[in-house]
Formats: structure tokens, C-alpha cells, sequence
């Protein structure tokens, strides 16, 4: 992955979703260590504690855990942790800005649920 | 973090051979300012001549105080050059400060000076045979180094530190430029000024006295003192002005 | 621990005050970007930390000590500039020798290894180089003498954009294996700010911000939208830049202390909110006017 770097999002949290997609994905099971900051400055060309921050943030939502001397290591649950925040506010806050691009265009809610579900139709079950 | 930890000395040394390798310039124009001057001083520094008829007699006198002369000139020069901005700010780019800098520039000088000696009191040998081959009749005073070693190193010495002497007044003179720009005119006209006053006067003025206090003194000790002493006056007054000026590029 | 600390620091150059009571603090093993515009005091700030200069009045010290005439501060500092006096009678192999003789920490290899890979010739001389070549190889001194603290003032001034991608990228992977407090002066923000921890921004010789990057990005929001209703929004907020689009719409950026409900609402009253990126955000607040060159011609 290349960063955005156009400021749109801070790196810190393209860091953080990164790392999130590399457990989602299966790159790195639960239990196990994952990327130093050193290890992700190196492969974004970013300051370390921009690394460490994006990591702080996983390590804050206990979707990784710290081991003294031993580094950031995987949850067992955080495959769940991530699906479920991701579902709470990644689409909760896409679906606020549907509503409003909806309101907008005048186009009425029972008008935007029906769009929502023909969408639906010609996307596969996950 | 560890800090690396320097002496005054280490780094003094250091910049020596610093500049000794940086300012190998100064040394090629050493080479041939006394080229110059040995080609100068086939004219001879004194001579007489008398015609009887049909005779004529010429006496020319060689000797390599002309080589002397501007080897003391060459050694003022040097000096102003090191205090100017291309050569103090070089030591700037590594690790410096302005005591240091001054001593390595000292140590260059004396160097310098030492080298310059030398080669002055060499050049009197390549004068002797030049002299010898070019011209008739001859009479050479002691013929090499060997005959008269005790000659060519009190030579060397005494050259050596005359023209250590100048490079400590043109490193006075070189730092009082950089500090104010006035000086390189206020200076020079102070010294012709003076020189002409005394002229005007016709007697012997504080220059004149300057020059005989120095090159007329009689004994080799007293000679040592007098120069050493000037020398360290000089320097030390020199340390006091730029240990407070900046590097601005 | 703090590398540099000053207080109240003063630079008075031909009667301007090039630093005006300037106090700061840089930590260290940082890397710390300075960022203004040209005058805001950068390089006499550099140039004081690096005992080239002496502050007129107030207080500095690098590693505890006043590095003016300091052979201890001298040691552990590199200043690596664009007017560096290197001598010209060196060719770049002795010019690196000598670097070599004069710092303890020095990687020689690292200092052969970049001047092959920016195949620079090492028998030519440093007054033959080009602008660019020059500002590559002082980079490269800046790295391989691995001290405790290295000031780069527009170390990429002349280099062309691959050569400044690699040398940033080099002193990122070198600051990795050898953690030190590095201080990178630049006027392309977007370009360094990837590889800052902290930022340092000056306006008129003093500190305007000093913050760490990630925080600088949140520091300022962008709302775009009807004039009227921006007025509302940005009424008790501190507006650093406004500029008008259109007949009845506009742009501002303000300081983001907006609760998280605040922004939703903003949202709803038909408000576009955009990050304002670092350099933009740096531009606005170093300009003299809210509305920049635009109040020019107003």
C-alpha cells in the first residue's frame, strides 16, 4: 500500500487501518507480533513515532496488546474488534453522508432505501 | 546520548594537518616567489667597479638577502590570507572553535615560517652555484652545508623566526581587516605616512627604530627574546579580537 | 532529555531583529522540521545553535552549554548548509578523510557507499560541483558524521526530485539504525513532513507553533459553504484564513476545536469540512493577511 499523503487523513490513521487490514486479511494471526514502529517507518518512509502512534491507537482499542520489552502483539479477538468498530463507524458515517447527499438532491428516503436495495442485489454475500 | 568528548590539543592537531594539506598552496607560491627572488639577486646586492685605462674591474657581491626579503613578504601575505573568510570558515565546516582555530593557525604558521627558513638559507647554496657557473673570478664563502652546518642552522633559525614575525603581524593585521574593512586602508597609510614623515624629518623615526630594533640587534639571545616576545604580543592580541567574531557567510 | 533549550533569544543583525524573544525546546532523538518563510529567522537560529553566531541577548544551550566558542557543542554538532566553506584545494575523497579524522561517530563506509550511489567522483573538487551536486554531497557529511545532533539547513536546495526523495529516505533509514536529534530546515513542508516527529514554526524571528506533525493536521479545520452561514459558524472561532468562491460561497480555515456533535451539525447546516494540510496550514499562518496575496488586489 502507498500512503495518502495529501492530507485528507492523517498517516497515523492510514497506519492504524493498515495494520488492521493485515489482521483482517489473515497476514497477521491473533497472538502474534505484529510490525514494529521501526519496522513501519522503514516501510512507509515515515518518522517513527508517527508508526508508534498509529499502533497506540490499536493498542487503545485492544485490537493489539503491548508485551514489556517484547513488542505490540495481536488479540485473539481482534479480527471481531475491528469487523464490528468498522461497521459502527466507518458505515454509520458513510450512511450520514449518503442521507445528506440524498437530501441534496431531493430525493426522499424511501426513494434512498430502494436505491440501497437494488445496490444489494448485484453485490455478492460476504 | 553519548557525547564525544574533544580536547583543546586533539583538535588542534587535527586542524593542523588539516591545513596543512588544504593551504598546500601557500607553498607552491613559497616555490616560486624564491625562484624569483634568486633570479632577482643575479644582479647582485652591491658591487663596485673601477676602470684604469685598459683595465676594468668589476666587483659584484651575491648574497641571498633579497630571497630573505621576500620570503618575510611572502610570509605576511600568507597570513593575511588564512584570516580572510574563504580560510577561517573552513574550519567551521568540522569541529572548531575560535582558540583552536587561531592556535592551528599559529602552528601553520610557524610552519610555514620554518619552512621558509630553510629553503631561504638553501637558496644561498643554489645563489653560491649558479654564481659559480655563470660568472668569473669567483670567491665562494664555505661551499656547503656540511663544511658549515653550525652556519645553516643558526641561518635557518634566525630567518625563520624573522619571517615568523611577519606572518604574526600580518595575522594581526590580516584579523583587524575582518573585523573592520577601514583597517586595510587606515594601516597601510599609517605605515607610509610614517615612513614619510621620517623622511621629511630626516632623522630616524619609530619605524626606522622598529626595523633597527629588530635586525641590528648584536646578540642571537637577545634577538630570540625581543622576536618571541613581539611575536606572542601580536598573537595574543590577535586571540583577544577574533574571540568574539562570528562566521557570516 | 533536552538537546536544545533557549529562552527570550535575540538576534539583532544590522539593526533588525532577525529572532525576537524566541524560547523553545527541542528534545531529543527527535526529528524536528523548521518551517517559515524566508526571514522568519531559520538559519540565524541554526547558525546560533551552531556556535557560528552570538545571540545579542537572552539564553541558549545546546547540550547544557552555550555553544558559541564551544569545542564540546562543536564536536557533537554538524551544520550541513548551502554556502558551506569546504576548501578548494580538497578533492571530495580528502574532504570525507578529513570529516573522518574530525568525528568520532563517523560511518566512512556509509560517507564511500552514498558518493558511489549518487556517482559523485571523488577526485573532483567541491567549487567544480553543481548546485545541486554541492547540496548532495554536504547531505551526505550531514549523515555519515552521525552526531548527536544534526542541523540541516534547505539541505535539498538544488537537487533534483529522485536525489531528494533518496536523500530523504536515507536519512530516514539512517535515523532508524542510529536514533539521533536531527533539525531539518525546509520551505517544502509536504515534502520532509512525512519523516518529522515535531514541527517548529517560526514568523517574524519567534516560535509561532511547536507541535508534533500528527497533531498539526487536526490543528486547523477547512469549512466551505454559504457565506452567510460560515459567518455564524466561524463567529467565536479563530479564523487564520478566509478567502470568498463565487458570489455567495467561501472558504475558511479555522483553529478545529470542534466537538465531535459540532462537526455533524456543521455537516447538516450544509457545511463542507476538509483537513487543511500542513503546508497549506503553515502558509496561512505565516501570512501577513487572512486573505493573502488576494488583498493585494482587493
Amino acid at each position: 500500500m502507498i500512503l495518502n499523503l495529501d492530507g485528507t487523513k492523517p498517516i497515523y490513521v492510514q497506519i492504524s487501518e493498515w495494520l488492521e487490514n493485515e489482521i483482517l486479511n489473515g497476514n497477521v494471526e491473533s497472538e502474534q507480533k505484529i510490525y514494529s514502529q521501526y519496522q513501519l517507518a522503514e516501510i512507509f518512509n515515515i518518522n517513527p513515532a508517527t508508526a508508534a502512534k498509529g499502533l497506540n491507537i490499536l493498542a487503545d482499542e485492544q485490537i493489539l496488546m503491548k508485551k514489556r520489552g517484547l513488542g505490540m502483539f495481536v488479540t485473539s479477538n481482534a479480527k471481531e474488534m475491528i469487523l464490528t468498530k468498522r461497521k459502527n463507524q466507518t458505515l454509520k458515517r458513510l450512511v450520514q453522508e449518503i442521507v445528506l447527499e440524498a437530501g441534496r438532491l431531493q430525493v426522499s428516503k424511501e426513494e434512498l432505501i430502494d436505491m440501497i436495495k437494488t445496490a444489494d442485489i448485484g453485490e455478492e454475500e460476504q | 546520548m553519548s557525547l564525544t568528548s574533544v580536547r583543546l590539543t586533539d583538535v588542534v592537531k587535527k586542524q593542523y594537518l588539516y591545513k596543512m594539506k588544504a593551504y598546500s598552496q601557500v607553498f607552491m607560491s613559497l616555490i616560486f616567489i624564491q625562484l624569483l627572488a634568486v633570479l632577482f639577486s643575479m644582479n647582485g646586492v652591491g658591487g663596485m667597479g673601477s676602470s684604469d685605462g685598459n683595465m676594468q674591474i668589476e666587483i659584484k657581491y651575491f648574497s641571498a638577502v633579497l630571497v630573505v626579503v621576500f620570503t618575510m613578504l611572502w610570509g605576511f601575505i600568507t597570513a593575511i590570507i588564512i584570516t580572510t573568510k574563504a580560510y577561517r570558515n573552513d574550519d567551521f565546516v568540522f569541529v572548531t572553535n575560535r582558540t583552536s582555530s587561531n592556535l592551528s593557525n599559529i602552528v601553520f604558521l610557524l610552519t610555514a615560517s620554518i619552512i621558509g627558513g630553510i629553503t631561504s638559507m638553501l637558496s644561498t647554496y643554489l645563489i653560491k652555484v649558479i654564481v659559480y657557473y655563470f660568472f668569473s673570478d669567483v670567491s665562494l664563502k664555505s661551499t656547503s652545508v656540511l663544511a658549515a652546518p653550525n652556519e645553516f642552522f643558526l641561518g635557518s633559525f634566525s630567518t625563520s623566526l624573522y619571517i615568523f614575525l611577519f606572518c604574526a603581524l600580518g595575522y594581526l593585521f590580516g584579523t583587524l581587516v575582518q573585523i573592520n574593512k577601514a583597517f586595510a586602508v587606515l594601516i597601510p597609510a599609517a605605515f607610509f605616512g610614517g615612513l614619510i614623515i621620517d623622511g621629511l624629518r630626516g632623522n630616524e623615526g619609530v619605524i626606522a627604530k622598529g626595523f633597527n630594533f629588530f635586525f641590528m640587534e648584536p646578540s642571537l639571545t637577545v634577538f630570540i627574546i625581543k622576536v618571541i616576545v613581539t611575536a606572542g604580543l601580536l598573537i595574543s592580541g590577535t586571540f583577544a579580537l577574533s574571540n568574539r567574531m562570528e562566521v557570516r557567510s | 532529555m533536552t538537546v536544545i533549550e533557549c529562552r527570550g533569544l535575540t538576534k539583532v543583525y544590522g539593526g533588525a531583529k532577525a529572532l525576537n524573544n524566541l524560547s523553545c525546546k527541542i528534545e531529543e532523538n527527535k526529528i524536528t522540521g523548521l518551517i517559515g518563510r524566508n526571514g522568519a529567522g531559520k538559519t540565524t537560529l541554526l547558525k546560533i545553535i551552531a556556535g557560528y553566531l552570538k545571540e545579542t541577548s537572552g539564553e541558549l544551550n545546546v547540550f547544557s552549554e552555550n555553544p558559541f566558542n564551544n569545542l564540546l557543542v562543536s564536536a557533537n554538532v554538524i551544520f550541513i548548509h548551502d554556502q558551506m566553506n569546504l576548501p578548494t584545494s580538497l578533492n571530495l575523497k580528502e574532504i570525507l578523510d578529513t570529516a573522518a579524522s574530525f568525528y568520532e561517530k563517523w560511518d566512512h563506509d556509509l560517507a564511500n557507499r552514498l558518493l558511489e550511489y549518487f556517482s559523485l567522483n571523488p577526485l573532483q573538487h567541491h567549487n567544480g560541483l553543481s548546485k545541486g551536486m554541492k547540496s548532495t554531497f554536504n547531505a551526505i557529511l550531514g549523515l555519515a558524521a552521525r552526531v548527536p545532533l544534526t542541523l540541516f539547513d534547505e539541505p535539498t536546495s538544488g537537487m533534483d526530485a529522485a536525489v531528494r526523495k533518496d536523500f530523504y529516505r536515507a536519512l530516514l533509514k539512517d535515523y532508524l539504525a542510529h536514533p539521533r536529534t536531527i533539525i531539518i530546515s525546509s520551505h517544502h513542508l509536504n515534502e520532509i513532513e512525512d519523516l518529522l516527529e515535531d514541527i517548529l514554526l517560526m514568523k517574524d524571528g519567534k516560535e509561532l507553533l511547536h507541535l508534533p506533525v500528527a497533531d498539526l493536521k487536526e490543528w486547523a479545520i477547512g469549512l466551505q459553504g454559504k457565506t452567510s452561514v460560515i459567518n455564524e459558524w466561524t463567529r467565536n472561532k479563530e479564523v487564520i484564513y478566509t478567502k470568498s468562491i463565487g458570489l455567495d460561497q467561501s472558504y475558511v480555515a479555522v483553529r478545529n476545536d470542534f466537538s465531535e456533535v459540532e462537526w455533524q451539525k456543521a455537516r447538516v447546516a450544509g457545511l463542507e469540512l476538509t483537513p487543511v494540510t500542513s503546508s497549506d496550514l503553515c502558509v496561512y499562518l505565516t501570512s501577513k493577511t487572512k486573505g493573502g496575496i488576494d488583498d493585494v488586489f482587493n
